[in-house]
């Protein structure tokens, strides 16, 4: 149950109230801190495994153990970056899901392997940060994407995430 | 019509040389002139990771001059509008001009020397015919030959050359992201009635619109002083200015390198000591975004390459100035 909301939390899928409950009862309770440092370090591996060498798990979870400052509700910016922190089991699977439907259709040499391997799926937790998004455009008038996809390619420059406050 | 028909010949000469090596670099031509000189309005779906969007756009040639419009049919209302070189953005329940570069005719954009470039660093492969949106489409393959750029895949309509969907690869062939049409009209038929309506020709009048901002403007041509060492084969400078952008107080440096497939823009400005993170990577889709404060130096490089290339590019950034 907890790790489910732990999970939930990752994937800043908690209301903001209950964001900050979860925070306390991270701090209180060593196993839940335990598995909240345990499940950024599998997404942090999964997500880039060529940054990943042999043995280093143990430091890093004793690194991450040590950092409590990630688990204070600081700020305005510390809640972003909790919120589009990790990729927890759950999202992996709509993930994978929605990867591995869209290979089907378009992409007959990924499909195979989709079934037998961990999916490589995209960072999504370190995505573009809206106050980035003048420099995608004004990137984006140089790229040659413009003249393939035609101004289809400007859709990631304006593209929004339903987690994301418009201001 | 008359561009339609002469189209419909090109595409028969890229098709009948299509045996040489080179000539599959032609699909790239052919989706160039086709995307310019088409009118055509759609609605396809932008995928990546678990991000799914659906949007229309609408492409219309009105006496040689390109209008097109891009809008978001899911979420909050947001909408792109381009024509001749400015770009209009509708977001938050305002639109403004994020950008002109009025006179600046960058087409034709794939010169010779361009494509025999991107031959020697992708391999180009025809992949069959598949049916996309109810039409017939060639598939071309690009394939990197090196792991500092992605593989794309295309998916070119055989009759008019219009790029009906495309997907990015990563080194593991697994989709990075994907842009595909759903549902597709093209020639006479299309609207074009937005383009006279009210609101389009206030933004797109003659540089008259109120709302103009103050920060509109062109952005000048320099040579900065600013080097990148490590950039991947084939990537050429395309573009050096230096440029406003908005909530920047000091204009920023903009380098832009291509390979003819994708792009490389590398921002410098001077650090304004307050943010939050002095190191960072991300992501959206096919695009990855390095910054990293160096020297009082803020450095931003996007571009449509791998995490590691955003990186390497950035760490070879050198000042080479007085």
């Amino acid at each position: 149950m907890m790790k489910h909301e732990i999970s939930a939390l990752m994937d800043g899928e908690l209301f903001e109230d209950e964001a900050e409950i979860m925070f306390d009862q991270l701090k209180q309770d060593p196993d839940a801190h335990r598995d909240w440092a345990v499940y950024h370090l599998i997404g942090d591996v999964l997500r880039q495994p060529e940054y990943v060498h042999r043995d280093i798990s143990a430091a890093v979870s004793e690194c991450l153990l040590n950092e409590p400052t990630v688990l204070a509700p600081r700020s305005h910016a510390i809640k972003q970056k909790a919120r589009v922190f990790a990729l927890s089991a759950a999202a992996s699977v709509l993930a994978v899901g929605v990867v591995a439907w869209m290979s089907l259709q378009i992409s007959p040499e990924a499909a195979p392997q989709m079934a037998m391997q961990q999916p490589d799926v995209r960072p999504v937790n370190l995505q573009i940060q809206p106050k980035s998004n003048d420099y995608l455009m004004a990137h984006q008038e140089f790229s040659p994407s413009n003249d393939m996809n035609g101004g289809a390619s400007y859709m990631r420059t304006v593209t929004y995430n339903p987690g994301e406050k418009s201001q | 019509m008359r561009v339609w028909l002469g189209f419909c010949g090109l595409l028969l000469a890229a098709n009948v040389c299509a045996a040489e090596g080179n000539a599959r670099f032609d699909w790239l031509k052919t989706i160039a002139f086709a995307g310019h000189q088409t009118d055509y309005s759609g609605v396809f779906v932008y995928q990546y990771g678990n991000h799914v969007e659906t949007s229309r756009i609408t492409h219309v040639v009105e006496t040689d001059r390109e209008y097109e419009k891009l809008e978001s049919l899911d979420g909050p209302k947001r909408e792109i509008i381009r024509h001749h070189g400015q770009v209009w953005c509708y977001k938050n329940h305002k639109m403004v001009q994020v950008d002109s570069h009025q006179g600046q005719v960058r087409f034709p954009l794939l010169l010779t020397d361009q494509l025999s470039a991107l031959s020697e660093n992708y391999r180009v492969s025809e992949a069959g015919i598949e049916r996309v949106a109810g039409y017939d489409t060639q598939v071309v393959l690009f394939q990197p030959r090196d792991n500092l750029r992605y593989a794309q895949k295309i998916w070119v309509h055989t009759d008019s050359g219009l790029l009906l969907k495309s997907a990015v690869l990563n080194d593991k062939m697994k989709i990075v992201e994907q842009y595909a049409f759903t549902q597709l009209k093209m020639g006479p038929g299309v609207d074009r009635s937005w383009i006279a309506s009210s609101a389009t020709t206030a933004f797109l009048g003659k540089g008259k619109g109120k709302d103009r901002p103050a920060r509109n403007k062109v952005a000048a041509t320099v040579n900065s002083g600013w080097v990148v060492d490590a950039l991947p084969s084939g990537f050429k400078k395309t573009m050096e200015v230096i440029r406003p952008m908005k909530g920047k107080h000091a204009p920023v440096t903009q380098l832009v390198f291509s390979d003819g497939l994708s792009a490389i823009s590398v921002f410098i400005e001077p650090a304004d000591g307050d943010e939050d993170d002095v190191e960072g990577l991300s992501s959206r889709g096919a695009v990855n975004l390095y910054h990293k404060v160096v020297d009082k130096h803020l450095f931003n490089v996007v571009g449509e390459v791998p995490p590691r290339t955003v990186m390497q590019v950035l760490n070879s950034v050198r000042y080479n100035g007085k």
